[in-house]
């Protein structure tokens, strides 16, 4: 189903608040994000179309933030900034022992579907490097100065606390 | 005008207008600066850095405002603590730019090692290896070790075909946006985007199909790396193999100035191959740009499989059969001859057919010469200075498709202010520029472009404009049809003349006052009133040179042949019976089924063309021409602007230049021609043609200073667009007009269960100047549609996409059916050139095509 089906009262309220069409084009990729949990080419497409706007256009705005997703995650987003400074204070190590231990790779998800680890570009927390933002739909925390044990410490509680709000 | 500001740079002491950046009034005194990110047709955006300097400006003492000074008494300057981008900040007075101190350098410096630690250096390999901007810069400004080392490189994709044009390597990008920013704000086709950030920035586009814009290539000039390569080019030759040929675009009508790279390949037993097609600067025509018909499809058609050669011997034979031909049917011989002609071929084609007493017509579906002639752009013009005050009006053309560089100008001149009116029947891609959109239903063209000045605001931009420009196109029209909008559009200057030709007087109370031709208030009042109404255009001495009527015609010459008084006859077919036919670089065969018919009703056939058409298969005689690329020439531009073309390879074996061709055979008619070269023929044609007065291949060839500074040594700065050294054109001094009376078009009404078909245009079709582009074949093949209002086409049973089988005069074609919802539901769009022969409004019967 498109947004504009599905979230016609919510669009017609966004559309309200801007003067300018274009505008709106952070919220409405905050619906279609809400409705899959990451943002389809073909919900681009539609919101494109929607503010008279390139799909280009508003692709780029998904890709700039690493707030919008394009793909499906677990249950939980793990964005390891490894730029620059973060290198210089050893994400990259960091990154690739996290990886290690839980068994997937930059991209992929633990296989019960719980963390999906990302490499993102800076969060703006350069001084405590390593470390990541955790996205959980609209929830985001950051973690800062962290270690690979800290980490799994973390997942672990994660873990723990998604069981038993599924049981 | 701006106000001048005086500042000192390295100083040097420059004044320029206010406004401009700092980087530019180092440019015209010479004082490079390095840039990645700025380029002087776009606004800065200060992404990259490069270009940092050391600016001081006066302090100001702020309790008296008084200017603070040193003790030798000079102004005490103001430095910020860090240094700043050249390319953001606009000069202010008493500024002094320094961009050689020991801290400006080592802020460039260091930001080329920073560019370089995540760039490939893959130079070796690079095609832009040898014209790059990162590696001048590096050469000339880099520090020559690296202190970052990092083991891993930046590591990205490297073959990544954003399209079917333009391929993107990852790697080498250093995010400079100007691909981007020349998507955006010069192409109006925002179609490429960063996506994520940092060091993961990547270039994107997200539409269907990929990079879908017909001015891609350009962005592959201005990228100051080798991010962006051209398919026809990427591992085709190194830069510095390749020799330079000036020349001029054949797509169409706009005429823009273009470079061919040459190199000797041993593949052509060591002779010259052309490698590429580049934009030559010419500010007034296509400024350095270019759209990607003149680039991928520019020359490919000269080097097709189906160019025509001989022997010299069989050339001298064929000559000798069409010279006995001409003196057996002397009057009795009607010569056809396209725009694809050059201006020297035109007129010596002129004079042999005057000294036969024989027929010549122009062989065109555009009409409306008589009123171009006349009223056409005159010396000085420039759509780059149109702007607030000035009107253009776009009538019954979709330029984006017919005449991309004048889509492109127009767009910019309504940015700029310049009101826009476009009146067209469909929705064409300038409309969202566009100030007003007049929207009528195909047939009734002249009725809306009479009742423009009755309309409120659109009168009032007509009537008050400082320059009015008027383009009128063919969409949905023929012949008979573009005459008519010719003759309502040159109506709209409202000059005596026009009146004239429907035999009315003019008068002061006319619908709109005759100064308005006249240009400004203040340029009138030297005239005397009584002298107004009967104002000949010769006489119009302060008229705007911006004012002009423009027919955006099919091919690069038409105005030329125009101007040598060439005009399409009525009704071709009933003038070819039982004659003498010789046709030049035009294919009324393959066009037309009927004429294919005329023309194997004639006499005799006499076929000249640089490719084997159908025309030529039906010919008695036929004589292989040279093509452009291969001779010198002129073609005169829409804009009535004469331009000259070089030989960019050889002349092929058995052929020759279409003028020498045409004085061989006058010469066996014991007529005697020039047709030693083309300079000598332009000196005689210049004589002869008042319009062309005082053109000279000298007066042609002459050079201007240009701004933007581009080329060789400025590429870092304007991009790999070629300076020109050979000469801006000249412009035509304007016709009288001529006699003629109104002509009517009958409207044609579809019966029940038939629509109304009209030809419109694609930029990519199978015309034959076109479909020898192998790598526009995709593009070529989306032209292939017939669009129907989305009403019509859910009524057929049918969706966009199916097959659609189209029925005109007992024959079948079948197109994908596409949706337009801005025509009404009777209409029916035909491409021209794909296959169907439509070359006017027709009707024909629609129904679902069956399925194979
Ligand atoms: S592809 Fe070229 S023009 Fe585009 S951002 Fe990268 S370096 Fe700049
Ligand atoms: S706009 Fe016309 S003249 Fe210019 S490159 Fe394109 S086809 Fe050639
Ligand atoms: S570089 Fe990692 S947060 Fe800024
Ligand atoms: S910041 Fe000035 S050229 Fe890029």
């Amino acid at each position: 189903m498109s947004i504009a089906e599905k979230y016609t009262d919510e669009i017609q309220a966004i559309f309200a608040k801007y003067p300018v069409k274009r505008s709106a084009v952070m919220p409405l990729l905050y619906l279609a994000q809400r409705a899959e949990g990451y943002i389809t080419k073909g919900a681009m497409a539609e919101i494109a179309d929607l503010l008279e706007l390139d799909v280009t256009e508003v692709a780029a705005i998904v890709g700039f933030y690493s707030m919008y997703h394009d793909e499906a995650a677990g249950k939980y987003r793990m964005q390891v900034c490894t730029d620059l400074s973060c290198a210089l204070r050893g994400a990259d190590a960091f990154l690739e022992n996290l990886c290690q231990n839980l068994g997937v790779k930059v991209g992929e998800t633990t296989p019960d579907g719980l963390v999906t680890v990302e490499a993102v570009m800076c969060l703006a927390g350069c001084d405590k490097a390593p470390m990541f933002q955790l996205q959980q739909g609209d929830q985001v925390s950051y973690h800062e100065n962290m270690t690979v044990d800290k980490t799994m410490e973390l997942v672990e509680a994660l873990r723990k606390s998604s069981k038993q709000v599924d049981e | 005008m701006a106000k001048l500001i005086n500042l000192t740079i390295n100083g040097t002491p420059v004044t320029v207008p206010a406004g401009t950046l700092v980087v530019d009034a180092a440019k015209k005194i010479g004082i490079d600066i390095p840039v990645f990110c700025y380029h002087p047709k776009m606004e800065p955006v200060g992404m990259c850095r490069q270009c940092l300097v050391e600016i001081g400006r006066p302090m100001v003492d702020r309790a008296t405002g008084q200017p603070v000074l040193n003790e030798d008494g000079s102004p005490k300057l103001q430095f910020m603590p860090k240094l700043e981008t050249a390319c953001t900040n606009p000069v202010s007075e008493g500024m002094a730019v320094f961009t050689e101190t020991a801290k400006a350098k080592s802020g460039q410096k260091e930001i080329l090692e920073l560019l370089l630690t995540s760039h490939p250096l893959d130079c070796p390999v690079c095609d832009k290896g040898g014209e790059c901007p990162l590696q001048n810069l590096t050469m000339e400004h880099a520090a020559d070790e690296s202190r970052f080392i990092f083991d891993e490189k930046h590591r990205a994709e490297k073959h990544v075909p954003l399209g079917d044009l333009i391929f993107l390597d990852r790697e080498r990008c250093i995010q400079c946006a100007r691909c981007i920013r020349f998507q955006d704000i010069i192409a109006g086709e925002p179609v490429l985007g960063f996506y994520q950030r940092g060091r993961n920035t990547d270039i994107v586009t997200y539409g269907e199909p990929g990079f879908d814009s017909i001015f891609s290539g350009n962005t592959s000039d201005i990228c100051p790396v080798g991010a962006l390569t051209t398919a026809d080019f990427r591992f085709g030759a190194r830069p510095w193999e390749l020799k330079q040929a000036a020349s001029v675009c054949s797509q169409c009508p706009v005429g823009c100035n273009v470079t061919f790279n040459v190199r000797r390949e041993a593949k052509a037993g060591g002779g010259y191959v052309i490698k590429r097609v580049m934009p030559r600067q010419n500010e007034q025509v296509n400024e350095i740009w270019m759209c990607d018909k003149g680039r991928f499809a520019g020359y490919q058609y000269t080097e097709a499989e189906s160019r025509l050669m001989a022997t010299p011997a069989g050339l001298d034979a064929a000559v000798g059969q069409a010279v006995a031909k001409l003196v057996e049917s002397q009057s009795e011989t009607v010569f056809l001859a396209s725009g694809r002609l050059a201006n020297e071929d035109l007129f010596t084609l002129k004079q042999l057919a005057a000294a036969l007493h024989a027929k010549t017509y122009l062989y065109t579906q555009h009409g409306g010469g008589e009123f171009t002639t006349a009223y056409g752009l005159t010396s000085g013009a420039d759509l780059g200075a149109l702007g607030k005050g000035d009107t253009v009006l776009v009538a019954a053309s979709d330029l984006y498709n017919e005449a991309p560089l004048w889509h492109l100008r127009l767009k910019a001149a309504a940015q700029r202010g310049a009101t826009l009116i476009v009146a067209a029947a469909r929705a064409t891609k300038l409309d969202e520029f566009a100030s007003f959109v007049v929207r009528y239903a195909y047939g009734d063209e002249v009725a809306t472009i009479q009742a423009l000045p009755a309309k409120d605001k659109i009168g009032e931009a007509i009537k008050n404009a400082n320059n009015l420009m008027i383009f009128y196109g063919s969409d949905g029209l023929g012949l008979a049809g573009t005459t008519a909008l010719a003759q309502s559009c040159a109506e709209l200057f409202s000059i005596s003349p026009v009146s004239q030709l429907t035999g009315s007087p003019v008068s002061q109370s006319a619908s709109f006052p005759v100064e308005q031709l006249t240009g400004k208030p203040e340029d009138r009042t030297t005239e005397q009133p009584e002298d107004r109404t009967t104002e000949q255009p010769e006489n119009r001495t302060t008229r705007k040179s911006n004012t002009g009527l423009i027919g955006v015609w099919s091919t690069p010459n038409q105005q030329g042949a125009l101007e040598m008084g060439f005009r399409p006859a009525e009704n071709l077919a009933a003038e070819l019976a039982g004659k003498t036919v010789y046709v030049i670089a035009a294919d009324p065969a393959g066009d037309d089924p009927a004429l294919a018919e005329a023309l194997k009703a004639a006499k005799t056939v006499i076929a000249q063309d640089i490719l084997t058409t159908k025309t030529v298969k039906l010919a008695d005689v036929v004589l292989p021409a040279a093509a452009f690329t291969e001779r010198e020439g002129t073609y005169t531009n829409g804009e009535r602007r004469v331009q000259r073309f070089y030989p960019a390879v050889p002349t092929r074996p058995g052929t020759k230049a279409d003028f020498a061709l045409l004085a061989e055979v006058a010469k066996g008619c014991g007529i005697a021609l020039e047709g030693r070269s083309p300079l000598l023929v332009m000196n005689r044609l210049s004589t002869a043609e008042p319009a062309f007065s005082g053109v000279s291949y000298e007066t042609l060839s002459q050079p201007a200073e240009q701004w933007p500074l581009i080329g060789r040594s400025d590429l870092y700065y304007g991009g790999t667009s070629y300076e020109n050294k050979l000469g801006l054109g000249v412009t035509l001094a304007l016709q009288p007009k001529a006699d003629r009376q109104s002509s009517t078009v009958s409207g044609l009404r579809p019966k029940e269960n038939e629509f109304l078909a009209v030809p419109v245009t694609k930029l990519y079709d199978l015309g034959a100047t076109v479909a020898p582009a192998k790598l526009l074949s995709a593009h070529i093949e989306r032209s292939a549609v017939a669009a129907l209002h989305p009403v019509t086409v859910e009524k057929l049973g049918l969706g966009a996409g199916d097959q659609l089988s189209v029925e005109i005069n007992g024959a079948q074609f079948t197109f994908r059916a596409a949706l337009d919802a801005s025509i009404s539901t009777g209409v029916v769009l035909i491409p021209r050139s794909m296959g169907l022969a439509i070359s006017a409004p027709a009707l024909v019967k629609l129904h679902a095509a069956e399925k194979a």
